[in-house]
């Protein structure tokens, strides 16, 4: 402690950090449950957003699987009516809020600090908030389906007003169930953790670069991440303002969307589109930023058109937010803004386009390598194709009059968001696996997956262009046997199970692969980005000088003058030691408590006027004082945080950066 | 890369081997060509009407564009991937090419080809939007007007053009249906599009797009149909619990055709009386042992899909062998179990609006909204258990079971048994 505190070079130029308010004791823990909820290392925090994640992968595409079953034959009773719209519900929510979005989110935290040469994320503690924030939000969205196994709690089953949550469908009067008061609340906390997350990002990667990291040297996932973090805290005040509306509206007698009070439900489309359209570009942008990232390695050459690329991410981010109405071009808008949004919708296509242009441009001239993440990235150009190709037969808004909600939009978005999105993302698993793993996933599991999804994905959305053409209407129960749809959903479903055995296979290699895959180095795909200049996994402190960048792909230009960077680390590594080493900071139990308190706050306030029953009894009239409780938890949390201060330690390094007493004093 | 490449050879061959065992699975298990057909009751390949023909013509310019699009770009990326792919060990640790970033020309004129392929779909989706939008100016004068209401889950029709007098000078109403909008062929009908509760949707696949029935909101749509006709619709908005069956069907009918209809639907309902009634006629069918096989469509048998609008024609003629002491019991039913309050039957003693109204039901082809062809068998059931037709309905919550308190009980008011549902089926096909 002592030699650390004579070390410090914030002791010795004064920034002694004051006396803090110490109610428990920090925690040190860097192993075992309490090390993993009280971590702020953005790589343990990625981990586990991307553990969860998959989780949540997994039981949507369980939701999915069962949602073909009922389909697979006409007039099927496997499910009822009531269970299916509960099924196809959480199937949207759960893809979006809970498997892709927490994934990109996995990422970000997992490659931004290192690709841009930095140690953690700008503020460690509240990037802990984000993914126990992002917990309590999940567990609130499905906490209703326990209600069908647990008779005595009446939330009505889960949500079951579609991911998309229309007025007046969700109102008190159609909807009377907590199930969907559960829903907007636990909407409402995923987009809290979102923003907190997405200012984070924006502040990290604005101001924590390496030196020499310009902006057009960022590697493309941080930019599209970037993007992507300006989408969310745009776009999410949006729906959280819709949100808040259907609350008070269910929950405080007013009239926002209530017809009988003069209320406009197509307020609702407008503000739940205003954020639901620039987040298809949040679910899609880091996809492209992972596919960016994995071209140019498997194709041995930079990326082609790097500005050009960054400059349509950015495009695409800021036209995102003006085609929203072509959500709605059937709510009978009138010609003038249907045109406006039709014209609007085909721009996009163009900075998608010249994405797609690019891509081909960096494959063109290089020496491919058909490693398992190229197969999915490959494989990512080609179903994203279809899906922008479907899309722009949307932009012709007559057409899409009979196009919308049909099997034909569910054969496109699931294109552009299986074929599209989740194949960068298995790219990027399989691409990222060893750097945080160490270890290899077997090329031959990877390439069957691959192949079993890629067949099994076609099978089941190819057809369903065919059944929306053919007039089958989306979030649909059943089925009449005389409309010419039972081969095609047949066929849909036999390939749905297919396309769950390859996703079953993918994870059960990955499963595998964390026990007993061949090791690897700190450089197994020859890469281009920092990243792969570090150990693997990587060391808490991540770099054991902060690099200095001298070009785009910054390791690739490590590789190829490797003397002179030798020189440089070496140097960078005393002078870091002689300012007294490398500052790390404290890990908290305040975010963590905090998002207990919002959940019990968050899961009283949804049955508000309720009353509590315990054991069969009347215990309170209501979940006021409950509700009440949980929010004083998450302030009184928030407050002694604040008082807590960041603190921090420091590891020291000997001249080869590698640490001889890891367990920096406290100060 | 450290990898060898024997490994990948063995993954192709036993992906190669697995698409070809998946293929003929598919392939034996159904019939591969019906997958793709399109040819179903609610195309919209196949349509009628001018409306949905110009939606279809636009589709397919959008096809042609990108599949065009997608061909060539396609190609491109498929011989890089051929061309450039490492061909062995040594290649792949081969120098790399020269560092390039890009060539501003080729961005920008692939960018321009871009803006002039997607100018080609601008056009006719401009040109479209207009005049999908309302009844073209020249046909104005001949357009009709009627009116849809969306409940949850059915659709009520109105005629405000064609007014029925009330007895006793009681006013003017118009001329009210259910579930099965009767129009002329040939003449273009604007629909007014009302809702009483949620969103819903007015979709015929096979006359025109879907629009919304928006509360607060006075949308509208217009078709014409080619030619005399039956034709599928369906709500397109999820609309809550059984959303997924609530159907409609439009009928399409000749001048001559329709006055007839239209003259009889503004009639008061009809009454049976002892001397309609033919001798000897055989006793109808013990239903309680009647199996229903839902693998068969429910909506239309083999026999009615055949020729659909024959069969819808054939059921405006008062049924053989109608019992008219059974068709008066059923009428008292219907008034002893409520029935009345929710249905209407101009001229008898329904007077109730929340449910379809029913003074013609037994000429519609359908009942449940689309769900259920229209027999004796049908209606029995439907009346039997509505709630396993249509989960959620009101005709179960509401009518057979009331709220007590927070939960649905049995109302024993309204409790049938099946020579009484068999009264009420004879009652509800008398209405013609």
């Amino acid at each position: 402690m002592a030699k650390a505190l004579a070390k410090s070079s914030f002791t010795e130029v004064g920034h002694a950090p004051a006396k803090t308010f110490d109610l428990f004791p920090r925690p040190t823990a860097k192993t075992g449950l309490f090390g993993w909820i009280t971590t702020v290392d953005h790589k343990k925090i990625g981990m586990m957003y991307g553990g969860f994640a998959i989780l949540f992968f997994l039981i949507g595409g369980l939701e999915a699987l069962m949602i073909r079953t009922q389909l697979i034959v006409p007039n099927n009773h496997f499910v009822s009516a009531q269970l299916y719209n509960e099924l196809f519900t959480m199937h949207g929510t759960t893809m979006i809020f809970l498997a892709v979005m927490p994934l990109n989110a996995a990422f970000f935290n997992l490659l931004i600090p290192i690709q841009i040469g930095a140690r953690d994320v700008a503020f460690p503690r509240l990037n802990t908030f984000s993914l126990w924030v992002w917990v309590v939000g999940a567990i609130l969205l499905n906490v209703g389906w326990l209600s069908h196994f647990v008779p005595s709690w009446k939330f009505g089953g889960a949500p079951d007003v579609g991911w998309f949550g229309y007025a007046p469908l969700t109102s008190k009067v159609f909807t009377p169930d907590l199930s969907t008061d559960l829903w907007v609340l636990g909407i409402q906390i995923l987009g809290l953790s979102s923003i907190v997350a997405s200012l984070n990002f924006i502040v990290t990667i604005i101001n924590m670069r390496a030196p020499g990291l310009t902006m057009m040297r960022l590697p493309v996932f941080t930019w599209m991440a970037l993007v992507t973090s300006f989408l969310l805290i745009l776009a999410l005040p949006a729906i959280a303002i819709a949100l808040i509306e259907v609350m008070f509206d269910r929950n405080f007698g007013t009239n926002f969307f209530e017809v009988s009070g003069g209320g406009q439900p197509i307020l609702w489309q407008h503000l739940f589109w205003v954020f639901g359209h620039p987040e298809v570009y949040i679910l899609i942008l880091p996809p492209m930023g992972y596919v960016s990232e994995i071209l140019p390695t498997f194709s041995r050459k930079p990326l082609f058109g790097y500005p050009i690329i960054v400059f349509s991410g950015v495009a695409i981010g800021f036209i995102g937010f003006g085609v929203w109405s072509h959500h709605m071009f059937t709510t009978g808008m009138g010609t003038i803004a249907t045109a406006a949004f039709s014209i609007a919708t085909m721009a996009i296509a163009v900075p998608t386009g010249v994405k797609i242009f690019n891509w081909i441009g960096t494959l063109w001239g290089g020496r491919i390598v058909t490693r398992t993440p190229m197969m999915f990235a490959l494989g990512f150009i080609w179903m994203f194709m279809m899906g922008g190709m479907s899309g722009i037969m949307h932009s012709a808004a007559p057409a899409d009059a009979q196009q919308q909600d049909s099997y034909f939009v569910i054969a496109h978005f699931h294109y552009v968001l299986i074929g599209g999105a989740t194949f960068a993302l298995l790219a990027a698993i399989h691409f990222w696996f060893p750097k945080f793993f160490g270890r290899l996933v077997p090329e031959f599991w990877g390439k069957l997956s691959f192949w079993i999804i890629f067949v099994g994905f076609n099978c089941t959305f190819f057809p369903m262009h065919f059944l929306g053409l053919n007039g089958m209407p989306r979030r649909t129960w059943t089925y009449d046997s005389n409309m010419g749809w039972n081969e095609g959903n047949m066929f849909a479903t036999a390939g749905a199970y297919l396309l769950g055995v390859g996703i079953f296979t993918y994870f059960a290699v990955l499963v595998y692969t964390f026990f007993k895959g061949e090791k690897c180095g700190n450089d197994p795909w020859d890469g281009r980005t920092l990243e792969w200049s570090i150990p693997s996994p990587p060391p808490e402190h991540n770099f054991s000088a902060i690099p200095t960048v001298h070009a785009r792909d910054a390791f690739w230009y490590e590789k190829t003058h490797k003397a002179e960077i030798a020189q440089e680390k070496a140097a960078l590594i005393k002078a870091e030691e002689s300012h007294g080493g490398i500052h790390m900071p404290d890990q908290s139990w305040y975010p963590f408590f905090s998002a207990v308190g919002l959940l019990i706050g968050a899961y009283n306030m949804a049955q508000l006027h309720h009353p509590v029953i315990i054991m069969g009894k009347d215990v309170l009239s209501s979940h006021m004082p409950l509700a009440i409780t949980g929010g004083v938890m998450l302030l009184t949390s928030c407050y002694l945080w604040a008082l807590e201060g960041p603190a921090g330690y420091h590891i020291h390094l000997d001249a080869n950066g590698n640490p001889p007493d890891s367990h920096g004093g406290h100060y | 890369m450290t990898r060898t490449r024997s490994d990948h050879r063995k993954v192709y061959r036993f992906a190669t081997a697995l698409l070809a065992g998946l293929g003929l699975v598919l392939l034996s298990g159904c019939k591969l060509a019906e997958v793709f057909s399109l040819s179903g009751p609610q195309s919209t390949m196949v349509t009628d009407g001018p409306v949905a023909k110009s939606q279809w013509d636009l589709f397919m310019v959008t096809v042609y564009v990108t599949t065009f699009i997608f061909v060539v770009v396609g190609a491109v990326l498929a011989y890089a991937q051929i061309k450039f792919r490492a061909k062995s060990e040594a290649d792949e640790h081969a120098e790399p090419a020269p560092e390039g970033h890009g060539n501003p020309f080729i961005e920008i004129g692939l960018i321009a080809a871009s803006v002039a392929l997607l100018v080609i779909i601008a056009i006719p989706t401009l040109r479209d939007i207009w005049y999908t939008h309302d009844v073209p100016e020249d046909e104005k004068g001949n357009a009709m007007e009627v009116v849809a209401t969306g409940y949850q889950w059915w659709f009520k029709f109105e005629y405000p053009s064609e007014t029925i007098k009330l007895p006793n000078n009681a006013g003017e109403i118009p001329l009210v249906t259910g579930n099965e909008l009767v129009v002329p062929a040939n003449t273009p009908i604007r629909v007014l599009l009302r809702t009483v509760d949620v969103i819903h949707s007015f979709w015929i696949p096979k006359l025109a797009g879907k629009v919304d029935m928006m509360p607060n909101r006075p949308n509208f749509l217009w078709f014409k149909a080619d030619r005399p006709g039956y034709y599928y619709g369906q709500c397109a908005e999820y609309c809550g619990e059984s959303h997924a069956i609530m159907r409609f069907r439009v009928i399409a009918l000749s001048a001559a055709d329709y006055v007839k209809w239209l003259d009889n639907q503004k009639q008061a309902a009809r009454t049976v009386t002892a001397d309609a009634v033919p001798t000897n006629e055989a006793p109808h069918a013990q239903f309680a042992s009647l199996k229903l096989d839902e693998r068969q469509a429910l909506s239309g048998s083999a026999e009615f899909d055949a020729n659909p609008l024959a069969a819808w024609k054939k059921m405006q003629d008062p049924e053989q062998n109608e019992k008219a002491e059974a068709v008066a019991a059923g009428r008292k039913l219907f008034q002893a179990k409520t029935c009345v309050s929710c249905h209407t039957v101009r001229g008898h003693e329904g007077i109730g609006v929340a449910g379809p109204d029913l003074t013609r039901v037994g000429a519609r082809s359908t009942i449940a909204a689309g769900v259920l062809e229209n027999t004796r068998e049908h209606l029995h059931q439907w009346i039997k258990d509505p709630s396993h037709f249509k989960p959620g309905n009101k005709m179960w919550f509401g009518g057979y079971n009331t709220l007590q308190g927070e939960d649905w009980q049995p109302n024993p008011a309204l409790t049938l048994n099946d020579q009484e549902i068999d009264s009420l089926v004879s009652y509800l096909h008398s209405l013609k």
